[in-house]
C-alpha cells in the first residue's frame, strides 16, 4: 500500500509547498509512490488519516501548538518542510526584536488581539523525524528525504557547512568579491546553489551542529564588516538557534 | 627540446579541439580567478594564470563519481560505468603534476583504483611552467616549482614561442599528428628557457624557517602537544576548504542515490575531508576525532608524516591552496610548520634534521572491485532485541574463502554498504555468518530483510587472525558484548582442530542477561572439558535470572590461572574495554606481543582509499583490523 502523505502550513509563505508543487516530472514519478491525502497547494480535498505529515511554517502562536500535537497523533512521520518549521527560519528575526513593538507594525491597532509569542521550529513544540531545510527548499533536497522515508531510510543531512558544497563546486568565494557570507557557518544540502549563481549564502539552511560563530564573526570583520553588521549577519535565519546556544 | 611559435600552438590547440575523439581540457578565466575547463577554442587558454581554483585532480578523481548502477526490478544487476574518453590537459604548473604522481601511489597501493587509472591512462598531460606565481605558493620549497618528469609535453614561454619538453611518446605522437612547425630548440632557446625556470624560483613569497625535510621527523614530538594544537586550531570553522581544494587529498564518502522509482539507482563516491565533524564517527555515537584540533592536526599530520612513513614523500607539494581558502587564515602549512619549529628550538630542541626515507615497496595486486557480489540471506536467527545472525550464500556459488577476523563489506542496495565482521569459521563450508547489531541505516534495514532476500557482498577484507602463530599457544578469548561475533569466527575454527592447539579459555562479558550472544553454543561450551568458559553481566534486572558472575569483564581475570609467556590473549569489545583488560593482563605479566586484537573504525571503502578508518599511520580496514598490541601501543589514537 502506498503511504499517505499531508502537507500542512503555518506561519510562512507556503514557498516550500509550491517548491514540492513545482517538481513536475519528477513530482508525477512521485506521486506514483505515495498518495497525496491534503495538500492545499494542488487541491481541496484534506483527510485525517495520513502516514507522513510535510509541516511547513513556524510555530509563532500557542493555538498552533494544539494543531501541531493533532497531526503528530495522527502521522507515523512528521517532517518539518522548510526553515520555518526546521529552524525557526526568517520568522525568528522578529526574536530579535521587542515583541510588542512587532505586533504594532504588523497588525497596527489590533495588536493586542493577537496572541503572538517567539517563532519556534515546531520541534520546539512535537518530535520530529526528518528535516528539509532551506528557505525555499531545495527540490533535489527535498527528494533525496522522501526517497530516504520511502526507503525506510532516516535522511543523512549534512553536519558540514556550504563552504564543502561550494569548493567542490568551484566557486570564487564570496569574500573574494568583495563580498559577505555566513556559509561557513550554515548547514550544507542545498548544493551551494545561491553562492554557484554569483551571489552569497544567507544561512537559510540554518547553523551547523557546532559553528564556529566567533571565528565567523572574526573573518567578517576581518574583511571590513563592522561589529554590529558582522552580528545582524547572523540574524536572517539563525534566531531562534542562536538564543538556544 | 623544441619550440613551435604561439600562433602554431594555437593552431595546436584548435586541432585537437576539432578532433571530437578528444576531450579537451584546458585553464580558463573564472571571474578574478582560474580553473580548469573544456576548452572551446584555444583563445580561451590561459596559460599566465597564478594558480587554478581547483587542482586538476578532478578530471581523475572527480567531486561525485559514479562507482555502479544497480537495478533491482526482475532480479538484480549491477554495472560498471563505461570506459574514459581519451583527455588532454594543457597548461598543469608543475606541482600540480607532481601531485598527480602521488595521487598515483596513493591509488595503485596494493590495489588500484580502476575508476582513477582508467582515466589517468586515457590522459595527456601538457604542463606548463609558472609564468605567475600564488603569493601562496611555496612549491619551490617543495622542490614541485621545476620539474622534468611527470609530463607528456612541457611548455616554456618564451615571448612569441613556446618552448617543449617531451616526456613521453604520447606526447610526441600528440605533437606529431596535431602541431605543424615545430622545430628543434637553437641553443639560444635552450638558454633563455633555463634562464626563466631558474627566475621561477625566485618568485616564492612564501619562506620557510628551515629545510622542509625536516618536517616528519618535526612532527614526530608535537603529537601530543595539545595546547599548540588548541592554539593553532582555535578558529577552524571545520568548513573542510583546505582539503577539498588540495592535490593530494584522496578521502572519499560512499553513498546509495536511488531513483525516485527507487528500484534504480547508483553508488556513488563524493569527496570528504578529515576536517569535516562526522569523518570519523561511527553508528553508535563515538567520534574518534570529535573536537576541531585532532581533526586539524591530522590534516597536517597526513601530510607531513602519515604519508611520509608509508609512500617516502612529504605529501604536499606547496601550491598554496589550502592557505588561500582558509577564511581564518590558519591553514598555511609554512606558517604552522615554522611556528612549530622556531617553538621547539625555543623549547631547547637539539638541532633537528631530516629523518631518513623509510623503506618503501608499494606493491600492486589487481583491481579493486567496487561492485559486490550477489548473496542470499538463507538463514536469519534472531539472538536479541537488537542482534540477529545472518547466514548468507554467494549467488555465483563460489567460497569467501575468508580468514578468521576478516569482515566483509555488506550492501544493502538503496541504503548503502557496512563492513560486518565473519562471525563462522572458515572450516564451515557453502555459507558464511554475520551477526549484525541494529544501530544506523544499513544494518536497521538488514533487520527487515527475511530468508531469500538479496544483499551484496565485498570481501573478504583485512588480515585476519595469524592462525599460524597461534598454533601450539595457550589461547585466552576475552569478548564484550557484540565482540563475541568476530572472535567467534578464531573461536569455532580453534575447536574445529582442538589438538593445534593449547588450553582454551573463553571470557565473555554483556551488561545484561538479555544482551548475551550465541546463548545455546556457549551453553554447551560450559558442559567441554577442553574449554574454560566464563561469563559474566555488569548487572541483572530484578525480574531476570543469572546465576553467574556479576561484574565487569575484568572481574573474570583473576579466577584464571594462565602462564602468560605461553597464552596469546585475543580480545575483542567496545573500545573502552581494551585499556582495562591490558592493564590487567600487563599486571599479570603478559608480554605485549602476546596480546592480540581486533579494532573498528568508521569505514567506507575496506581497501585502504577513502581514508575513513585511519589511526594515525595505519589504516584498519587493511592493514587491521587485527593488530598486536606491541605494533600499536605506541600509536596515539589506537587505544
Ligand atoms: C572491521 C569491522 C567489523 C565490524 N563487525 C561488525 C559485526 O560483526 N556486527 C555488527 O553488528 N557490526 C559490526 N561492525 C560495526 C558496523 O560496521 C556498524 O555498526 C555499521 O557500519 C553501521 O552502519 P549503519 O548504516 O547501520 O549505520 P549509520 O549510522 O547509518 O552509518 C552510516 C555509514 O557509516 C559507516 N559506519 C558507521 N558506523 C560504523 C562502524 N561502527 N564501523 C565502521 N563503519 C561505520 C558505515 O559506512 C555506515 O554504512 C564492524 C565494524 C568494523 C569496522
Ligand atoms: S562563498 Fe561562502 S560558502 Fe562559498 S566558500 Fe566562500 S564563505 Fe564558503
Ligand atoms: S546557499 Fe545558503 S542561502 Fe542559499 S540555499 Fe544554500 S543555505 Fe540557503
Ligand atoms: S580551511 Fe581553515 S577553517 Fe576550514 S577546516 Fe581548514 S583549517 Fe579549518
Ligand atoms: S597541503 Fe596545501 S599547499 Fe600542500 S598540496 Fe595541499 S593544498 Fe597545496
Ligand atoms: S586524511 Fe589526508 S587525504 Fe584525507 S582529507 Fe585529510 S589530509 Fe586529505
Ligand atoms: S581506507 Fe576506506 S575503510 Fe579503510
Amino acid at each position: 500500500m502506498k503511504p499517505k502523505v499531508a502537507f500542512f502550513d503555518f506561519a510562512g509563505c507556503e514557498g516550500d509547498q509550491l517548491q514540492v508543487a513545482n517538481l513536475e516530472e519528477d513530482l508525477l514519478a512521485l506521486l506514483g509512490q505515495v498518495e497525496v491525502v491534503s495538500f492545499r497547494e494542488v487541491m481541496k480535498e484534506h483527510s485525517d488519516n495520513y502516514d507522513i505529515a510535510f509541516v511547513e511554517g513556524s510555530c509563532t502562536r500557542l493555538q498552533d501548538e494544539d494543531r501541531l500535537k493533532q497531526i503528530r497523533k495522527n502521522a507515523k512521520i512528521v517532517v518539518a518542510l522548510g526553515s520555518c518549521a526546521a529552524i525557526g527560519g526568517i520568522n525568528s528575526l522578529r526574536n530579535y526584536k521587542d515583541l510588542d513593538s512587532v505586533k504594532k507594525t504588523v497588525y497596527g491597532d489590533q495588536a493586542k488581539l493577537f496572541d503572538s509569542y517567539a517563532a519556534r521550529p515546531i520541534d520546539a513544540v512535537i518530535p520530529v523525524d526528518a528535516y528539509v531545510y532551506g528557505c525555499p527548499i531545495d527540490r533535489d533536497d527535498f527528494l533525496h528525504v522522501v526517497k530516504s522515508l520511502l526507503l525506510g531510510k532516516k535522511p543523512e543531512t549534512p553536519t558540514y557547512p556550504v563552504c564543502v558544497e561550494c569548493k567542490k563546486n568551484e566557486n570564487v568565494c564570496a569574500f573574494e568579491r568583495g563580498q559577505f557570507c555566513v556559509g561557513p557557518v550554515t548547514r550544507a544540502g542545498c548544493n551551494s546553489c545561491c553562492v554557484n549563481e554569483g551571489t552569497i549564502c544567507w544561512g537559510c539552511r540554518g547553523l551547523v551542529d557546532n559553528p564556529n560563530e566567533n571565528s565567523h564573526k572574526e573573518v567578517l570583520i576581518k574583511y571590513g564588516l563592522t561589529v554590529d553588521d558582522a552580528i545582524g549577519k547572523f540574524r536572517l535565519y539563525f534566531g531562534w538557534q542562536e538564543a538556544k546556544r | 627540446m623544441k619550440i613551435i611559435s604561439k600562433k602554431d600552438f594555437d593552431d595546436f590547440i584548435n586541432a585537437l579541439i576539432k578532433d571530437e575523439s578528444w576531450n579537451v581540457i584546458g585553464v580558463k578565466s573564472r571571474g578574478s580567478k582560474f580553473a580548469f575547463g573544456p576548452l572551446e577554442n584555444a583563445q580561451e587558454l590561459r596559460l599566465d594564470y597564478d594558480v587554478t581554483l581547483l587542482p586538476p585532480k578532478k578530471y581523475f578523481f572527480p567531486q561525485r563519481e559514479t562507482l555502479f548502477t544497480y537495478d533491482l526490478s526482475g532480479g538484480f544487476s549491477a554495472k560498471n560505468p563505461d570506459e574514459a574518453k581519451p583527455m588532454v590537459i594543457i597548461g598543469v604548473h608543475p606541482y600540480d603534476i607532481v601531485a598527480l604522481l602521488h595521487m598515483d601511489e596513493i591509488f595503485r597501493e596494493t590495489k588500484s583504483d580502476p575508476y582513477y587509472f582508467n582515466k589517468r591512462k586515457a590522459s595527456v598531460i601538457i604542463g606548463v611552467n609558472m609564468q605567475k606565481m600564488s603569493k601562496w605558493n611555496f612549491s619551490a620549497y617543495m622542490g614541485c616549482a621545476v620539474i622534468d618528469y611527470g609530463y607528456d609535453l612541457m611548455l616554456t614561454d618564451l615571448g612569441n614561442r613556446y618552448a617543449i619538453n617531451t616526456g613521453s611518446q604520447k606526447g610526441e605522437q600528440l605533437l606529431a599528428k596535431y602541431a605543424k612547425n615545430v622545430t628543434p630548440a637553437l641553443a639560444r632557446d635552450i638558454q633563455i628557457a633555463g634562464q626563466k625556470k631558474r627566475e621561477i624560483l625566485s618568485l616564492s613569497q612564501q619562506k620557510f624557517d628551515f629545510p622542509p625535510e625536516f618536517i616528519p621527523e618535526l612532527l614526530k614530538d608535537s603529537y601530543s602537544n595539545s595546547s599548540f594544537w588548541e592554539r593553532h586550531s582555535e578558529k577552524c570553522l571545520a568548513c573542510g576548504s583546505c582539503v577539498l581544494v588540495c592535490p593530494t587529498c584522496y578521502c572519499f564518502d560512499v553513498k546509495d542515490n536511488p531513483d525516485i522509482s527507487l528500484e534504480h539507482g547508483e553508488r556513488i563516491r563524493t569527496w570528504d575531508g578529515c576536517l569535516l565533524e562526522d569523518f570519523a564517527k561511527i553508528a553508535s555515537g563515538e567520534n574518534f576525532r570529535a573536537t576541531r584540533p585532532t581533526r586539524y592536526r591530522h590534516r597536517y599530520f597526513k601530510k607531513g608524516k602519515y604519508l611520509f612513513d608509508r609512500f617516502g614523500f612529504i605529501s604536499c607539494v606547496g601550491c598554496g591552496r589550502c592557505s588561500s581558502n582558509c577564511l581564518p587564515n590558519i591553514a598555511n602549512p609554512v606558517d604552522l610548520f615554522n611556528d612549530m619549529y622556531n617553538e621547539s628550538l625555543n623549547n631547547g630542541a637539539q638541532a633537528i634534521t631530516a629523518t631518513t626515507h623509510p623503506e618503501v615497496n608499494i606493491q600492486t595486486e589487481g583491481n579493486i572491485d567496487y561492485v559486490p557480489k550477489l548473496a542470499t540471506i538463507t538463514k536469519k536467527v534472531p539472538m536479541t532485541l537488537s542482534e540477529t545472525l545472518f547466514e548468507v550464500k554467494l549467488d555465483d556459488g563460489t567460497e569467501l574463502g575468508h580468514k578468521p577476523g576478516q569482515f566483509v563489506e555488506v550492501s544493502v542496495f538503496g541504503i548503502g554498504e557496512a563492513p560486518i565482521s565473519l562471525s563462522s569459521s572458515p572450516t564451515v563450508k557453502g555459507a558464511f555468518e554475520l551477526c549484525v547489531r541494529k544501530l544506523g541505516n544499513v544494518t536497521t534495514r538488514l533487520h527487515k530483510l527475511n530468508v531469500g532476500d538479496k544483499i551484496g557482498i565485498r570481501g573478504p577484507f583485512g588480515n585476519g587472525f595469524d592462525v599460524d602463530s597461534l598454533k601450539g599457544k595457550d589461547l585466552l578469548f576475552i569478548a564484550g558484548g557484540l565482540g563475541i561475533a568476530p572472535l567467534r569466527s578464531l573461536f569455532n575454527y580453534v575447536l574445529a582442530s582442538r589438538n593445534d592447539f593449547g588450553r582454551v579459555f573463553l571470557l565473555y562479558g554483556c551488561k545484561e542477561p538479555k544482551e548475551i550472544l550465541f546463548g545455546e553454543e556457549l551453553a554447551a561450551l560450559s558442559l567441554r572439558e577442553d574449554v574454560d568458559f566464563r561469563s559474566t553481566v555488569n548487572f541483572c534486572p530484578e525480574n531476570e535470572v543469572w546465576t553467574g558472575n556479576i561484574g565487569v569483564i575484568t572481574t573474570l581475570i583473576p579466577q584464571i590461572s594462565f602462564d602468560p609467556e605461553k597464552t596469546i590473549a585475543v580480545l575483542c569489545g567496545p573500545p573502552v574495554m581494551y585499556k582495562f583488560v591490558i592493564a590487567d593482563l600487563k599486571a599479570k605479566n603478559m608480554p605485549d606481543e602476546n596480546i592480540v586484537m581486533s579494532l573498528e573504525r568508521r569505514m567506507k571503502c575496506g581497501v585502504g582509499k577513502c581514508g575513513h578508518c585511519q589511526i594515525n599511520q595505519i589504516y584498519v580496514c587493511k592493514d587491521g583490523p587485527v593488530f598486536n598490541y606491541s605494533k600499536i601501543k605506541g600509536v596515539p589514537e589506537a587505544l
